[in-house]
């Protein structure tokens, strides 16, 4: 994996497969929510509504990543179980009354004047920083069952706990993975993790059969076709928006799913719209472009390993397989091969936290990818 | 923290194994490929199936209206003519107005506001607010842009002349269909046929894309009636004054060009406006040239005559005593109005004796009469596809009692419709034979007629139906400057309740010019009530006027020195009634 250049600051890969992604994002964004903004009362009947909104999001995005860039990895671990510590505050402050927004029946947003902060988003972030600086210190103690596990376990149990509780079962879910994956990484013992793993499978059987809500979701999934207009209406619809698309798509803003029917088209079934009208040719270089950023994720990581840098080498295997998990299952839902989540497609949907998440988090990968390539100089980060 | 320097580590190796790293991100790049394999299935094969679904969901068939075929006259003068207009519904709960704003749209499409407000406050989910509004004013409303409120086009049928071509035209119902006159008649024609296309629409039910044509509209074949539009506006005019002048009950007029069997004009009163059918009472859709028989009375004369004299048992100089004025058969006795005495063929006509009309009648055979007045067209119908068009009474020659031959020889005991009658005097008008009448025009030379009588006894005839209308005549009042008219006055009194009453129907049915007939004329006025009744008095002037006007507007050159009239001082013959 030492496909490191010597040549140039920045993983051009990494770089180009993000930006192609954000502006993919933004175009298909407009595209999908063009019906929705003109013909609703809350934008004002302004077609560019949501829009105008991303681009300053993708702003907004840009600045944190360029300011996270210039963050050393080193105070990054010192502020990691701090960060960590302030998304859970946020998670907190999110489920009091009044303070927390709600929306569709699930409480995750807290408004911050014009926008809406979701700290769900933030805390995927977080809960890699965290997970990562974990794993780093407690490296000798990762085939133990009781130091190297419970405590992460308690954590997460926590996080999770306050994840279910808005409901965000897709958030819970990347957090989970991003928890496991990481210890994982870090050398936990192989017999604990199969356990693990068993004990998680029952932990979700038993989570998706207590909630009538997460259940309806799962049934609508495994046959859309039995209730079209009802459970199964967002899934049937996006998977005859698939059906549409053919090859090679019917054309730029000549969706007719997003005309009302498909709803969510422009955040969570972004894919959907970007199948219909992108065709099999769209969705195949989305997915290769999620396949290339989360391949160089694991090689920065893996770049980083070599000169010694566990905590660098797990934050950018942690946001891998952040971005590689959320965006699978994202894309597996608008396929019907998932049940439905409510988990936005990293990079491309519309949504400011998520995309302020995810810029931070490649601003980060970038830092590492550029610290490495100092060592490798021979010089001090 | 530890600051641990992993180099140093002898755990690192075995901490972080690479085959882990792999194992992961391999396990990520396998998800990405079962993505591009379920969307390849999804897109590349799976696809008919859920287009089909799709299709399902937003596509839909929606209906392209026809316009339906104008009416227009013989000339191309439109008549009737469908226009697109607006109709204002609204889905209520959708509606949120302000009080100023429903004050102002109250207003702006003539709704009282209070009735407005009653619709848009019900619980249904579709009212129309205001139907078949002009377009202009429909861009109006638009243009306020009011939530919840939709057009929908319509089509209003407009009769630019109105009352005058009311029963001729009839009128359309609601879904733009014939109910009445040419509109119901040539309904196939004129309907057109709804188209359909398959279109995709938004989930709030706007067409956003055009996918195919199923099947175009086929427009509406236009109609074009032989009606003459000035030759109609005469007719309804002078038909019009004559019943307001004799204070009638009712009325009809039918002009026919002689050389085609052409309806020209056709005209009833009491009528109504079409374009505004609100309050409309029966007696005015009556349209009763067609739809009503009537006992004809004299006019009946010619025919009989007609036929003694085809099959020789008269000679127009024959002489008939109709002396003393009275004729008994069985128990009922015929009169006439004067005691003429000794009458030639010629004048039992002109001066309408009843008397000398049974006499000569009483020469036939009940089935000799029967089958001429059966050729005539009498006792069935005309068959021009005319809604509610009846034959009238004809019965069957073996019940005829000797009496009731003598009674219907004056167009008593048989009854008929105005345009039967006019259709009848084609055989004087013409040489004795009939054509079958037409109410569009007619290109194509017209059919030749049946025969009836001969061209010596329809010439005859003629020249006694000269005589009516000449001085010493029944209907000196039909006379027209410039041209020779013959016709035949009728007076008979109405059957009520099976008893002749003292109510009458006054008419004349007459054709000119007399030594090339072009035209015929045949007027009926329903209870003239205004001091006069008989047919010379009554029917007369009002063939004079339209057929004075309606020759001179074909052009047709007259057969007669333009002298004054010299009926001023006529006395006009009374006909036995």
């Amino acid at each position: 994996m030492a496909q490191a250049k010597s040549s140039g600051e920045l993983d051009p890969l990494l770089v180009w497969s993000a930006l192609g992604l954000l502006l993919l994002g933004l175009v298909m964004v407009y595209s999908s929510s063009i019906a929705l903004a003109e013909g609703s009362g809350f934008t004002g009947h302004r077609s560019n509504y949501f829009l105008l909104r991303h681009s300053v999001f993708l702003v907004i995005g840009t600045i944190a990543g360029v300011v996270a860039f210039q963050v050393p990895l080193r105070l990054w671990q010192q502020i990691s179980p701090w960060a960590f510590a302030l998304g859970v505050l946020l998670l907190l402050l999110v489920l009091i009354p009044y303070v927390g927004r709600s929306v569709n029946g699930a409480q995750r947003w807290l408004a911050l004047g014009p926008a809406n902060l979701q700290p769900s988003e933030l805390m995927k972030l977080f809960a890699v920083l965290y997970a990562a600086d974990y794993t780093t210190r407690k490296l000798t103690d990762m085939t133990s069952f009781r130091r190297g596990f419970v405590p992460m376990a308690v954590v997460m149990v926590l996080v999770g706990a306050l994840l279910l509780r808005e409901p965000d079962f897709g958030a819970f879910v990347v957090v989970v993975s991003i928890a496991i994956g990481i210890l994982f990484l870090g050398g936990i013992n192989a017999r604990l993790f199969a356990v693990l793993l068993v004990v998680m499978a029952i932990a979700f059987v038993i989570l998706i059969w207590s909630s009538p809500y997460r259940r309806e979701r799962i049934f609508g999934f495994m046959d859309p076709w039995q209730d079209p207009l009802g459970k199964g209406y967002q899934l049937s619809h996006a998977l005859i928006a698939f059906g549409r698309g053919e090859w090679f798509g019917v054309g730029l803003g000549a969706s007719v799913e997003k005309l009302f029917y498909l709803p969510e088209a422009h955040t969570d079934f972004l894919l959907a719209v970007i199948a219909e009208e992108l065709g099999f040719v769209g969705v195949t270089v989305v997915v290769c472009l999620f396949a290339v950023l989360v391949q160089r994720c694991f090689a920065i990581g893996r770049q980083a390993l070599l000169l010694d840098r566990v905590y660098p080498a797990l934050v950018a295997q942690g946001i891998g397989i952040w971005l590689g998990v959320q965006s699978f299952i994202n894309m597996g839902v608008n396929m019907g091969l998932l049940p439905t989540k409510g988990l936005t497609l990293p990079l491309m949907s519309f949504g400011g936290s998520g995309i302020l998440a995810n810029c931070l988090a490649l601003g980060i990968v970038l830092r590492i990818d550029w610290e490495n390539r100092q060592l490798m100089r021979g010089q001090q980060v | 923290m530890q600051s641990v320097r992993f180099s140093r580590s002898p755990l690192l190796s075995q901490r972080l194994p690479a085959w882990r790293q792999r194992l992961l991100l391999w396990l990520l790049l396998l998800a990405f490929s079962i993505l591009v394999a379920r969307s390849a299935y999804l897109q590349g094969f799976h696809n008919d199936f859920l287009g089909e679904k799709g299709r399902a969901r937003y596509e839909r068939v929606i209906d392209i209206s026809a316009t339906r075929g104008r009416v227009t006259d013989r000339h191309g003068d439109v008549l009737a003519v469908s226009t697109p207009v607006k109709s204002l519904w609204a889905i209520p709960e959708d509606v949120a107005l302000t009080p100023a704003e429903a004050r102002d749209l109250s207003k702006l499409i003539d709704v009282d506001l209070r009735e407005m407000n009653h619709k848009l406050a019900s619980e249904r989910d579709f009212v129309y607010i205001k139907r078949q509004i002009p377009p202009e004013l429909a861009e109006r409303v638009a243009a306020r842009k009011y939530g919840g409120i939709h057009f929908q086009d319509e089509y209003r049928r407009y009769y630019p002349a109105g009352d005058v071509t009311a029963h001729m035209l009839g009128f359309t119902g609601s879904e733009d269909a014939g109910q009445e006159g040419i509109e119901l008649a040539f309904n196939s024609q004129l309907a057109g046929k709804t188209g359909s296309r398959r279109v995709i629409k938004d989930r709030r039910g706007n067409i956003v894309e055009d996918v195919e044509s199923i099947r175009p509209p086929r427009e509406g074949k236009d109609i074009v009636l032989a009606l003459d539009g000035k030759i109609q506006f005469l007719a309804y005019r002078y038909l019009q004054q004559a019943i307001s002048e004799n204070r009638a009950k009712a009325g009809g007029i039918v002009v026919l060009d002689t050389q085609t069997g052409e309806i020209l004009a056709l005209a009833n009163s009491p009528t109504y406006n079409p374009n505004n059918r609100q309050r409309l009472v029966g007696a005015q859709l009556r349209n009763r040239a067609l739809t009503d028989t009537y006992e004809p009375g004299s006019t009946m004369k010619p025919f009989a005559i007609a036929l003694a004299l085809e099959e020789g048992k008269v000679r127009p100089e024959t002489l008939i005593q109709t002396a003393p004025g009275k004729l008994t058969i069985g128990t009922a006795t015929i009169s006439d109005a004067h005691v003429h005495g000794l009458l030639t063929v010629s004048q039992v006509i002109q001066k309408s004796s009843n008397v000398g009309a049974a006499k000569i009648a009483g020469q036939m055979t009940p089935a000799e009469m029967w089958a001429m007045f059966n050729s005539l067209g009498f006792g069935s119908p005309l068959k021009l596809g005319f809604p509610g068009e009846v034959g009238g009474r004809l019965r069957p020659a073996k019940t005829w009692k000797p009496i009731e031959q003598a009674t219907m020889s004056y167009g008593h005991g048989i009854s008929v419709t105005l345009l039967q009658m006019a259709h009848a005097y084609q055989v004087f008008a013409r040489n004795g034979d009939l054509l079958p009448l037409s109410l569009v025009r007619i290109d194509a030379p017209p059919p030749a007629g049946t025969s009836v009588f001969s061209a010596q006894t329809a010439r005859e005839v003629r020249a006694m139906l000269e005589l009516a209308v000449q001085n010493g005549g029944t209907a000196p009042l039909a006379q027209i400057s410039g041209y020779r008219v013959a016709g035949k006055t009728g007076t008979s009194h109405k059957l009520e309740g099976g008893v002749y009453a003292n109510k009458y129907v006054s008419s004349f049915v007459g054709f000119a010019p007399a030594s090339d007939p072009r035209l015929i004329v045949a007027v009926m006025i329903d209870e003239p009530s205004g001091g006069k009744h008989y047919g010379g008095d009554v029917a007369a002037p009002v063939f004079a006027g339209v057929m004075a006007g309606a020759l001179r507007s074909l052009g047709v050159a007259p057969d007669a020195p333009l002298a004054p009239l010299q009926i001023a001082n006529a006395e006009l013959v009374k006909e036995g009634i």
